[in-house]
């Protein structure tokens, strides 16, 4: 009955790793209707051209050719720290991006919520944490995350050397915020690159994401 | 800290309080957990080997959110590990229904403020009074406002063990409250159909009224099956409810019967109440037992050829088939032409009441309707009239009379040419005679074709027709198979008798469906009906021989029984019996008839007097039912206190209730009153949303 990421929810989640800034008013928020242009999965994956930390413009269109791999992320969320703390997440990107991949880290967390950083900010988390995405692309406007229905951090994309979404969802099958988790988990991104890898349609092409929702604003 | 600094706080906490609904909490931020978790009991005293329900309460910080077993777009359900002593069983978590929390572009599914989350505890039945039972555990939970935590704590609670369980007046309310949320089983099949983009959901629930339900949402218990934050358009009209819900990421989601709960707020007298149901829908397309299976019409017209072979042979259709086998038999020499005609006569028969009945289904459909096979069979008064036909068949096998002097063509005049009619009608009444039976194949074929356009539903059912009609067409058309059957002779006169059983059975079966749906009334009436069809048969069958006066007096003594018979069930069903057929099943106490001078009568003969004002279109008190006033230990109590359970039934609208209603001050169901005995007591009006313990209550007090 229910869904694959859903049906080991047997966990205990550690206390209080107490998240920083307090999110104003979430009141505010507003349900948006969902956009047409929206992404799909076995579509092609929307265009987008976001800022990296350097100032630099990055487009999905000039990675055409190569696997892309989008990750969301919010470096105070305790579901994203689970596979930072753990070296998890970093051992992916090394892996990946050493085969070629590209990865693009993108934070969509409005100013003011848990998650905006500053340009310098994000560059000193990618050096403290020693992560190896190809690039980190700020999104403070939520524009590529509305775009891609990115709802969690981490939330993940598989995106194919044709410009097609062939994954979104969560990184692995352990819907928790247990660190032990980690291990023997099933990396779903890592699944679906071996499937791209193999000429094979992706098995598990979407799955239920966890995590802490994006701090739009 | 300073006192001048309180104006400050309290103009910050203003403004906070201004710019949102749900503003106030995250400045307790880091000063401990935002949810408080304790455990809760029903009952402060346990008895060896009972069951209870307890409840994990979460009390959560304003502002913050936990979140349901399906948490939507993002978040965590809570999981418990307990630490029970041995022989303890804790049954798995019961869960209230949750509500939408939007954040951002995302809708979550959850709770704020309180819930308490169920768990049937059992005791072992080796414990003694004077023990102490220790439950405990550990709770882990995800808490979000705008920023999530991931939370634990350890719940733990000793229970006396005694001789007599005794409630927890602190605690029970607050379980009563949330067994009440937990959703009850839907009354009401759900069907859903899918476009790539969309799900829509229908749910049969013709009683309901547009004007009492305020707003409909439907939680799919899955991940996928639908987008969560995609407004939900809800009709409400005389067919039910139906959903336009928009189609979710996982494409197979909505493949298999789609479960969830279907929250239903309705208007009532004092506001709104939100009451929820347990539904799986299943496919349009399917039959309401099997997956769905996905054919094409000539699979359909295949299935249904099939099934109307394997027709033939349910106990329903063999007789009448044996009959015009028999005929054939009988009359072996009465030349091919002749065996010819009759077949097609009889194939002609049956089709023509398949179309009638297919077209009959169409019109129904049309009309809005959730129809299939056998919807004629819904109708107490075709169940009664079925009935008697069979009855009068089997009699006629079974010897007492002869049906227009040779029975369907049994006699001599098969090679006639009015006996053709006769064999037509056969054919209509081997049809007739087919619809309380169903066949393997026959549920796919027709499920299907209740889906399709009329051409393509009126070709299946007509399939299902030729399959009917196919042996004895094919025994009539070809004469090598004529000549392969037996010689004439004594044993077709036992086979004849023999196979009035299974219609004797087919009749029985009837009367007893019929007294599922319309009550001991009507089936006392159905079964003097069926000694009335008894008696006229008894009747014809002696004077047939009689001299030309005395048969004519017969048939008409005959014939008057037989008017009687048939004036009997519409008589019978027009007399006001009010049980809903789904309330036919529950345990609860048995209620008669409501009305003023009952309760006078009652409370002056001194028994006290529970009066349940409700009507088939009101979904709390459906509920209400379904949670409290029915279970065993209402029952119980009512027996025990010698109460007299009185339903005042306002499905169509009474004069008489609505007095009773507003003298009571309501214009409105559900209303529930308890007097007590004599004649001065004031009754007590118990609140419209029910609970055991609110029942048990008031009886205990009287």
């Amino acid at each position: 009955m229910t869904p694959e990421p859903l049906s080991r929810r047997d966990f205990l989640v550690r206390t209080g790793s107490a998240a920083a800034l307090i999110g104003a008013i979430d009141g505010l928020a507003r349900a948006l209707p969902a956009e047409a242009a929206a992404a799909k999965v076995g579509e092609a994956a929307p265009a987008f051209t976001s800022t990296s930390t350097s100032g630099a413009a990055v487009s999905l269109a000039e990675h055409r050719g190569k696997l892309v791999i989008l990750e969301w992320t919010n470096h105070d969320c305790p579901y994203v720290r689970k596979h930072y703390d753990t070296g998890n997440m970093q051992a992916l990107q090394r892996e990946t991006t050493g085969a070629g991949v590209v990865w693009l880290t993108i934070i969509s967390s409005a100013p003011g919520e848990q998650g905006h950083v500053k340009p310098a900010q994000a560059d000193e988390l990618t050096a403290s944490r020693k992560a190896a995405p190809t690039a980190v692309l700020l999104d403070p406007k939520g524009e590529v995350g509305k775009m891609y229905g990115a709802t969690n951090t981490p939330h993940m994309y598989l995106v194919d050397k044709a410009g097609v979404l062939v994954y979104a969802g969560a990184i692995d099958d352990r819907p928790t915020s247990r660190r032990g988790d980690v291990q023997g988990a099933n990396n779903y991104v890592r699944a679906a690159l071996q499937s791209v890898a193999a000429g094979q349609p992706v098995k598990t092409p979407v799955t239920r994401a966890y995590g802490c929702t994006v701090k739009y604003s | 800290m300073a006192w001048r600094s309180l104006p400050l706080l309290a103009l910050l906490a203003l403004g906070a309080l201004a710019g949102t609904a749900r503003a106030a909490a995250p400045a307790t931020q880091g000063a401990g957990p935002q949810v408080r978790v304790d455990l809760i009991s029903e009952t402060a005293a346990v008895e060896p080997g009972g069951a209870f329900w307890v409840g994990i309460r979460q009390r959560i910080a304003p502002g913050w959110h936990t979140y349901w077993i399906n948490p939507g777009d993002s978040g965590e359900a809570m999981t418990v590990a307990w630490d029970l002593p041995s022989g303890v069983t804790a049954g798995p978590l019961v869960w209230p229904h949750p509500e939408r929390i939007p954040v951002g572009p995302a809708v979550s599914y959850g709770y704020s403020n309180e819930v308490v989350v169920l768990t049937r505890i059992t005791a072992p039945a080796g414990l003694s009074p004077g023990d102490r039972l220790a439950l405990r555990g550990r709770a882990s939970w995800l808490v979000c406002a705008k920023i999530c935590i991931p939370e634990e704590a350890d719940y733990a609670l000793t229970l006396a063990v005694a001789a007599r369980s005794a409630p927890d007046p602190r605690s029970a309310p607050a379980i009563a409250a949330a067994r009440r949320a937990v959703p009850v089983p839907s009354p009401w099949p759900g069907r859903y159909a899918t476009t790539p983009h969309s799900v829509t959901l229908t749910v049969a629930a013709p009683e309901l009224r547009a004007e009492r339900v305020g707003d409909v949402w439907f939680f799919p218990a899955r991940w996928g099956v639908i987008d969560h934050a995609a407004p939900q358009d809800a009709t409400v009209d005389g067919s039910g409810i139906t959903l336009r819900l928009t189609r979710g990421a996982i494409v197979e989601a909505a493949e298999g019967p789609i479960d969830g709960v279907l929250v239903i707020r309705e208007r009532l007298d004092g506001g709104m109440v939100s009451q929820a149901f347990a539904i799986q829908a299943v496919s349009s397309g399917a039959p309401a037992h099997a997956g769905a299976p996905v054919i094409s019409l000539l699979e359909a017209v295949g299935l249904a050829l099939l099934g109307g072979l394997v027709l033939n042979l349910m106990p329903c259709v063999l007789p009448v088939l044996s009959i015009k086998a028999l005929a054939l038999v009988a009359h072996a020499d009465a030349g091919p032409a002749a065996a010819r005609r009759h077949g097609l006569a009889y194939a002609a028969g049956v089709l023509a009441s398949f179309g009638a009945l297919a077209g009959g289904l169409l019109i129904l459909r049309a009309g809005g309707a959730q129809i299939g096979w056998g919807f004629q069979l819904q109708s107490p008064l075709v169940v009664t009239l079925l009935a008697y036909l069979f009855f009068a068949l089997a009699l006629a096998l079974s010897g007492v009379w002869l049906v227009g002097g040779r029975l369907t063509g049994l006699g001599h005049g098969l090679a006639a040419r009015p006996g053709l009619t006769g064999t037509f009608f056969t054919g209509a009444l081997a049809a007739v005679a087919a619809t309380p039976c169903t066949a393997p194949f026959m549920g796919v074929a027709v499920g299907y074709a209740v889906t399709q356009p009329a051409a393509a539903a009126l070709l299946v059912f007509e399939a299902l027709g030729l399959g009917l009609a196919l042996p004895f067409l094919v025994l009539s058309l070809v004469p090598a198979w004529r000549r392969r059957l037996p010689r004439p002779g004594a044993w077709m006169e036992w086979l004849k008798q023999a196979l009035a059983f299974p219609l004797y059975a087919t009749a029985a079966w009837l009367v007893w469906v019929l007294s599922h749906q319309a009550g001991p009334e009507a089936l006392a009436a159905a079964l003097g009906g069926l000694v009335l069809i008894a008696f006229a048969a008894w009747l014809s069958g002696r004077t047939r021989d009689a001299r030309p006066r005395w048969r004519r007096a017969g048939s008409a003594a005959a014939a008057t029984a037989v008017a009687a018979a048939l004036a009997l069930g519409p008589l019978a069903l027009s007399a006001p019996t009010s049980a809903p057929p789904a309330a036919a099943a529950t345990t609860g106490p048995a209620a008669a008839r409501w009305s003023p001078s009952r309760v006078t009568e009652l409370r002056a003969q001194g028994k006290p007097v529970f009066v349940n004002f409700t009507a088939a279109w009101c979904i709390t008190c459906l509920v209400n039912e379904r949670v409290a006033l029915h279970s065993p230990v209402v029952a119980d109590a009512f027996a025990r206190k010698g109460v007299t359970y009185l339903k005042a039934d306002w499905t169509s609208r009474s004069a008489e209730i609505a007095t009773a209603l507003g003298t009571f001050g309501r214009n409105g169901v559900p209303l529930y009153v308890v007097y007590p005995a004599g004649e001065t007591g004031a009754p007590t009006v118990l609140p419209q949303i029910l609970s055991e313990g609110t029942i048990l209550e008031a009886i205990e007090g009287l």
